[in-house]
């Protein structure tokens, strides 16, 4: 397995940061005015961004300048994302986040089963982009390292998708499960439904929607607690919601 | 069908036994009357030779001559003396003694008799006391001997004959029948939805041509949906790489106020779009024949949204029929459908707003679920176009919903409740 260069490079970045660690990103897309938002959008997020307008430029330029993740558009001119992918999988290790219009099952099983290492369905906003590079990027440079999240007598694993309340196991729907998990990731934050809807979802928030609403009375339920009664999942009334350890 | 071909079979086979067999029994009846009656004839035709110089020997010859026959054997002579079996002249015998007087001339003639046998009359002419007659009576179990056993074989060789015709029938009707099961088989297949089924053409040229047909059909069937499911897949492509293009230029604004209002609509129209292609794509989803269950659908969602009802303190009253319930929709939709009308309740009346839940089949088939709430009421836009809905929300669950409804045959409606709130009724038609 090639490592992922972490390359030293100073960067002028919109946001605030002058100076950090960049990660050199390829971006493998045909559509011209989305290949160069993805390298603005995400140059002033730090990254050092190429890329290339089809799938054989893409390959040349994965292989020459070895670059740490590669964001793929499927629907290429010259071949299709997914036999890219795997070419690009037969020679290289480099990470690969799909990016696409494509969101049919089928789409998504073919490129994570040829290799990918996320999937983002267009329209994606570059924040969510960058937290999956990042994320992806961090998983690569250490696979072993995804910790466990302890919140009070909630224990939520995510590499074996176990949660415990009191060391008692509780039973949840995968949906539930990421949901937890994303809250608990972030203990004492409040986390908009808005924000919940977009990054568990991966859904466009509507407003109205109530689908986070419904899952978080299943959750409150099974951690035993309930909407009158909170003890682990506080609503913020027009904020959004929050996981936090209970107090005695 | 082999049961009508093996119903034609037997009906013309058995008119064309009974056209040849009936006037063969027939014939066969006469012939053995006629055999009968030749045989008499000629058994007392040495006796008519000799009536005139037998003499007092008559009486023993016609003895014998019964004898030989084992029939009754009467000469009536010229004078009017009766010889071998006594019986009365009749008009017979006298017609057969003919009448010089009345210039009558003597004849010989076979006549039945009233017990169904047969007297045969031979007038013996040139005798010195006069015109003698020899009757020979042939009695009817003679007349028709043999006439039964050849009936029976007759009857036997009609029934062997019926029954090879229904058993080269029902062999010819197996080889049709099989290629022709095949063809309805794979037709079924098809219509299920089993693009891949095919037939192997087979039968008589008819049939053959149609499995070929069936077959050629059931390609353009796979053809037409691959180039619907690569149309819907560049929708999504056309649709949905501007749009990302320009969420990443939104996201690249500098103002805030600016960044966040756009987003918000580069948000809807992400949505908007989302919808037009799970619409477009609805053919695909729903495949041949879409069907589901509604009470288990509206059971399971109902059941799902509960817990939040409680959580908000909401009364919830749910009614559903005794299933199955089936409607003409593939489950998924079903359940968007329930979940967007329950998620509805939810957003657009206040918590402690009590609602209800019905499911009842629906006149002619399918099902009809009302949710009715005691909220604020309905606002007076229409809502049930697309965008028009308030509360923050895109406005494009109503229009899925209505969507969903017209596609199985339904239709969806707003009206304002009892109470003041909204009622809601969706109405789904029944699969096909």
């Amino acid at each position: 397995m090639i490592a992922p260069v972490i390359r030293e490079r100073p960067c002028k970045a919109r946001r605030g940061v002058t100076v950090r660690n960049v990660a050199h990103v390829l971006v493998v897309e045909d559509d011209p005015s989305i290949r160069s938002a993805l390298i603005r959008t995400l140059g002033e997020r730090g990254h050092a961004v190429s890329s290339a307008p089809d799938a054989m430029t893409g390959l040349r330029e994965a292989l020459d300048s070895r670059p740490d993740l590669v964001v793929l558009d499927l629907g290429l001119p010259d071949l299709d994302g997914t036999e890219l992918l795997r070419m690009l999988r037969a020679v290289s290790a480099v990470p690969v986040i799909v990016a696409t219009a494509r969101d049919d099952d089928a789409s998504v099983v073919r490129a994570l089963d040829a290799g990918a290492d996320d999937y983002v369905v267009k329209p994606y906003s570059a924040e969510t982009l960058d937290a999956r590079i990042r994320a992806v990027l961090r998983r690569t440079a250490s696979p072993e390292e995804e910790p466990a999240l302890q919140v009070g007598g909630l224990y939520v694993d995510p590499r074996s998708r176990v949660c415990t309340m009191d060391g008692e196991p509780v039973e949840l729907s995968p949906r539930e499960f990421d949901l937890l998990a994303y809250l608990a990731a972030r203990p004492g934050q409040v986390v908009s439904k808005r924000e919940l809807l977009t990054e568990v979802w991966r859904l466009p928030y509507g407003g109205a929607d109530k689908t986070v609403d419904v899952h978080l009375s299943w959750l409150r339920r099974k951690l035993g607690e309930n909407a009158q009664e909170p003890r682990y999942l506080i609503s913020v009334r027009g904020v959004g919601v929050k996981l936090v350890e209970p107090a005695e | 069908m082999r049961r009508q071909i093996l119903i034609t079979v037997a009906a013309s086979t058995l008119l064309v036994l009974l056209a040849f067999l009936i006037p063969l029994a027939w014939l066969v009846r006469t012939s053995a009357a006629d055999r009968a009656s030749s045989e008499a004839t000629l058994g007392v035709q040495p006796l008519t030779s000799t009536v005139g110089i037998l003499g007092t020997g008559l009486a023993g010859v016609v003895a014998d001559t019964e004898a030989q026959l084992g029939s009754p054997v009467t000469v009536f002579l010229g004078n009017g003396d009766i010889v071998g079996s006594q019986r009365p002249i009749t008009d017979s015998v006298r017609l057969a003694q003919g009448d010089v007087a009345n210039h009558i001339a003597p004849r010989a003639f076979s006549a039945s008799l009233p017990d169904g046998g047969r007297e045969i009359l031979i007038p013996v002419v040139g005798l010195e006391a006069g015109t003698a007659v020899v009757r020979v009576e042939v009695s009817g179990s003679k007349l028709t001997e043999g006439v039964a056993t050849a009936w029976w074989v007759l009857g036997g060789l009609g029934f062997a004959l019926l029954a090879l015709a229904l058993l080269v029938a029902d062999r010819l009707a197996r080889s049709y029948l099989g290629p022709v099961r095949a063809l309805t088989d794979t037709a079924a297949l098809l219509g299920a939805g089993e693009l891949t089924a095919r037939v192997v053409p087979s039968g008589p040229p008819e049939v053959t041509a149609a499995g070929r047909a069936l077959n050629r059909l059931g390609a353009r069937i796979g053809d037409l949906l691959k180039a619907e499911r690569e149309a819907s897949a560049d929708l999504s492509h056309r649709l949905r790489t501007p749009v990302a293009a320009l969420r990443l230029d939104v996201d690249a604004l500098s103002d805030p106020e600016e960044r966040e209002r756009m987003s918000r609509d580069v948000s809807e129209l992400s949505r908007a779009i989302d919808h037009l292609i799970t619409e477009a794509r609805r053919p695909i989803r729903e495949g041949m024949i879409p069907a589901c269950d509604a009470t288990a659908i509206v059971g399971a969602r109902v059941a799902f949204w509960r817990v939040l009802a409680e959580d908000t303190d909401r009364e919830l009253t749910v009614s559903v029929a005794p299933g199955p319930l089936r409607v003409r929709l593939v489950p998924s939709d079903l359940a968007d459908a329930v979940d967007a009308l329950l998620g509805n309740v939810f957003a657009h009346t206040p918590d402690g707003t009590p609602f209800r839940v019905v499911l009842s089949p629906r006149a002619g088939g399918g099902a009809r679920l009302v949710i009715e709430d005691s909220g604020p009421g309905l606002p007076e836009r229409d809502v049930m176009t697309r965008g028009a809905s308030g509360g923050g929300s895109t406005g494009l669950g109503l229009d899925i919903v209505r969507r969903s409804a017209e596609a199985s045959g339904g239709a969806l409606a707003l009206v304002p409740a009892h109470d003041g709130g909204t009622r809601v009724v969706l109405e789904l038609g029944p699969p096909t």
